[in-house]
């Protein structure tokens, strides 16, 4: 494995996106990166800018006025990129599905690595996630 | 028991007072702490401005519905934890309504949504622009309206895009 | 001459969780003027409340806000209740008084943690979100999920509080409460804390008042007005407490207010489990809801949370209305921020306890996305970061 390909994968930042959800995802992701659970032992940090990032995790039900700027902020990641999808939210519409307003599936408007189920999922289930990402990269390419 | 609801009569009667009988077309009082009136819209400004005077100083929400006969404005008001809601019907072809921020600076905002949302012009207000809808919304597409309802507006849109 | 600049700050922005965007107007140092642009967390809820059957709408009304899902769900079942004319258990009602409390000593602790983020004072921030652990360990023990407990329904409570549970909640707070009044000593003491937050963000008495704030925003500015003391529900009516007020009008107060908040909360809790009455926690209820218009209004921790119900006969709403706390701050919050510094914004904000997910409910489409609108979030983003740690 290169050198990059190892910094990356042992040092990954995220960029956390609220894509129009309840904030109750968003509390496990920050959640996460408290002491208790720790993600900056895996080398992960929430970073805020989209230029600086490797993986994009996002929360929340698409909503039609969100969709633009959510395709701006991955354009602007550079590669490789992986987006994870926390809650149910963005991987059906969760519990607003059948609202107009809301895309059924973050995988409409984004291509999406990992889904990480739960309303909201648990910050362990959370790290699994990213890990899982992590690891499909790892051995993915040579 | 009495006595509590004592209170609540004598502002519905002094709210009479001021307004005239014939402007105040309805009121009840349905457990201690809630007061509901119905004024007559040419009221409004004159009605607010007396319960303003009485402590009624905080606004809650304006909520804005369509009911049978036409939209149906009502004011959330609140006195120390008595809560004084007052109706206002407008008919649904030329819906338009006095605004109160003279009154209560803080409806500024409740005013916007209530526009935005069901289509009610408050004249006088200083600044009714989308607070809460895309600046691309087609016009005359008020999602509270019944007429509006969920597949009507996703056709409504994809025939716009 | 000087001139004036616009910053758009938002949506996506490294100090809010959630997205919103606002438009400053700056001259030199100071802000002249703001213009909020919310709408991006609407998802059409109050317009699809009224698709569902009630049961089916307390899942939805829960997910309106994620961390004051026991306010929004509190409100609801009262309203639904009022219109039903049942009456709730007192075991029910105490079980929701603590759990409402819980979830206040969450929020506060949460808050805290945000605001020395912002401030820059980042152990602060680390140790209150520690500790927010044992507050959320509690609500899982409770209700058997961190957020989102789906502790309350129609009638009453899903779950009951066992002696082991009650006596693992009085040690939990116990300490909640121990460490709550270090972090008070910290704020009232610490030279970074209050260079940053006395006399930051104003709000006088008489706009708060008038620009009709709530919550802990409202308190302190000295206003004593708190929907717990002045129109009790749930069993707050025998349960003694005081309403915390401050006279400061600044950030400072405010910390305070929430840090007294969060003291109060404890005696509350340990007041409810030791006065708990026996007895069942819920009532069947019809699923049909007479015809109604009910108005219902609890303390969320951010502030007066006000819900509408129009009901008619059948198994759905006919209209149902929301306002969340932080709409109604708004206002005062663009108040705040003009004459203030630019480096103050991020504090002055996360001030009044913005939750943006709860104040965007509304239908809310944009299928034509050609709207191009100077978003230069990222460049502009990073010179409020570093203006921010220049003072």
């Amino acid at each position: 494995m290169g050198l990059i390909k190892w910094a990356r994968t042992k040092s990954p930042w995220l960029l956390h996106f609220n894509s129009g959800g309840c904030a109750g995802c968003d509390i496990e992701v920050v959640a996460a990166s408290n002491p208790k659970f720790d993600i900056e032992r895996f080398g992960m940090l929430l970073k805020g800018s989209p230029r600086h990032s490797d993986i994009l995790v996002l929360t929340g039900p698409i909503t039609f006025q969100i969709k633009d700027r959510l395709e701006r902020i991955y354009n602007q990641m550079p590669e490789p990129k992986f987006v994870i999808a926390i809650g149910s939210c963005p991987i059906s519409g969760g519990v607003y599905r059948g609202c107009y307003s809301v895309h059924e599936g973050a995988d409409k408007v984004v291509p999406v690595d990992v889904y990480v189920p739960g309303c909201p999922p648990k910050p362990e289930a959370i790290i699994d996630g990213i890990i899982k990402v992590l690891k499909n990269y790892k051995e993915a390419t040579p | 028991m009495s006595s509590l609801f004592r209170e609540h009569r004598d502002i519905i009667e002094r709210l009479k007072k001021e307004i005239g009988s014939e402007s105040l077309i309805g009121y009840e009082i349905p457990r201690p702490r809630r007061i509901w009136f119905s004024v007559r819209k040419e009221k409004l400004v004159d009605a607010i401005t007396h319960l303003v005077g009485e402590g009624f100083v905080h606004l809650s929400t304006i909520t804005g519905l369509e009911g049978e006969n036409g939209l149906e404005v009502i004011y959330h008001l609140n006195r120390k934890g008595l809560e004084a809601s007052l109706k206002v019907e407008v008919p649904i072809k030329q819906p338009v309504l006095p605004t109160i921020t003279s009154i209560i600076p803080g409806a500024i905002l409740y005013e916007r949504e209530v526009h935005e949302l069901l289509g009610v012009v408050f004249s006088g207000h200083p600044n009714l622009s989308p607070l809460i809808l895309p600046e691309d919304w087609p016009e005359g597409v008020y999602p509270l309206r019944k007429k509006w309802t969920n597949e009507e507006i996703k056709k409504k849109l994809l025939k716009g895009s | 001459m000087s001139s004036i600049i616009k910053i758009p700050f938002g949506p996506q922005h490294p100090s809010f969780k959630e997205p919103e965007n606002f438009m400053f107007k700056v001259d030199g140092e100071y802000v002249v003027d703001v213009t909020p642009r919310i709408g991006y967390a609407h998802r059409g809820i109050e317009k699809a409340l009224e698709d569902r059957t009630y049961i089916l709408d307390l899942y939805l009304v829960e997910r309106i806000c994620g961390i004051c899902s026991q306010a929004h769900t509190t409100c609801y079942t009262q309203a639904v209740e009022e219109a039903l004319k049942v009456d709730v258990p007192p075991r029910a009602k105490y079980i929701r008084t603590i759990v409402a409390e819980l979830e206040r000593i969450h929020n506060h602790y949460y808050w805290l943690g945000i605001v020395a983020h912002e401030i820059g004072f980042e152990t602060l921030f680390m140790y209150t979100w520690r500790d927010r652990e044992i507050v959320m360990d509690l609500l899982e023990l409770l209700s058997g999920n961190r957020v989102q407990y789906a502790m309350n329904m129609i009638g009453g409570v899903r779950r009951d509080i066992t002696p082991e549970i009650s006596s693992e909640i009085m040690k939990g707070v116990k300490v909640l409460g121990e460490r709550m009044e270090y972090y008070k000593k910290i704020c009232s003491n610490e030279r970074t804390v209050l260079t940053r937050s006395v006399n930051v963000g104003i709000l006088k008495t008489k706009d708060a008042i008038s620009l009709c704030a709530v919550g802990p925003t409202l308190r302190a500015s000295n206003v004593k007005r708190d929907v717990r003391a002045d129109d009790p529900y749930a069993a707050y009516d025998e349960i003694p407490f005081h309403a915390v007020t401050y006279d400061g009008c600044d950030i400072a107060s405010r910390i305070a207010t929430r840090c007294d908040e969060v003291i109060e909360s404890v005696e509350i809790i340990r007041y409810a489990l030791g006065h708990l009455p026996t007895g069942s926690i819920e009532v069947i209820v019809s699923r049909l809801v007479p015809s109604a218009e009910i108005v219902s209004r609890v303390e969320a921790p951010r502030g007066e949370n006000m819900h509408y119900l129009k009901s008619n006969g059948t198994d759905k709403p006919e209209r149902y209305k929301v306002r969340a706390p932080t709409l109604a701050n708004l206002t005062a919050l663009c108040k705040m921020l003009i004459g203030g510094y630019i480096a103050d914004i991020p504090v002055v904000i996360a001030g009044i306890d913005p939750c943006f997910c709860c104040m965007d409910r509304l239908t809310f489409v944009d299928v034509n996305n050609d709207k191009s609108w100077g978003w230069k979030g990222e460049k502009l983003r990073r010179y409020g970061i570093k203006w921010y740690k220049k003072q």
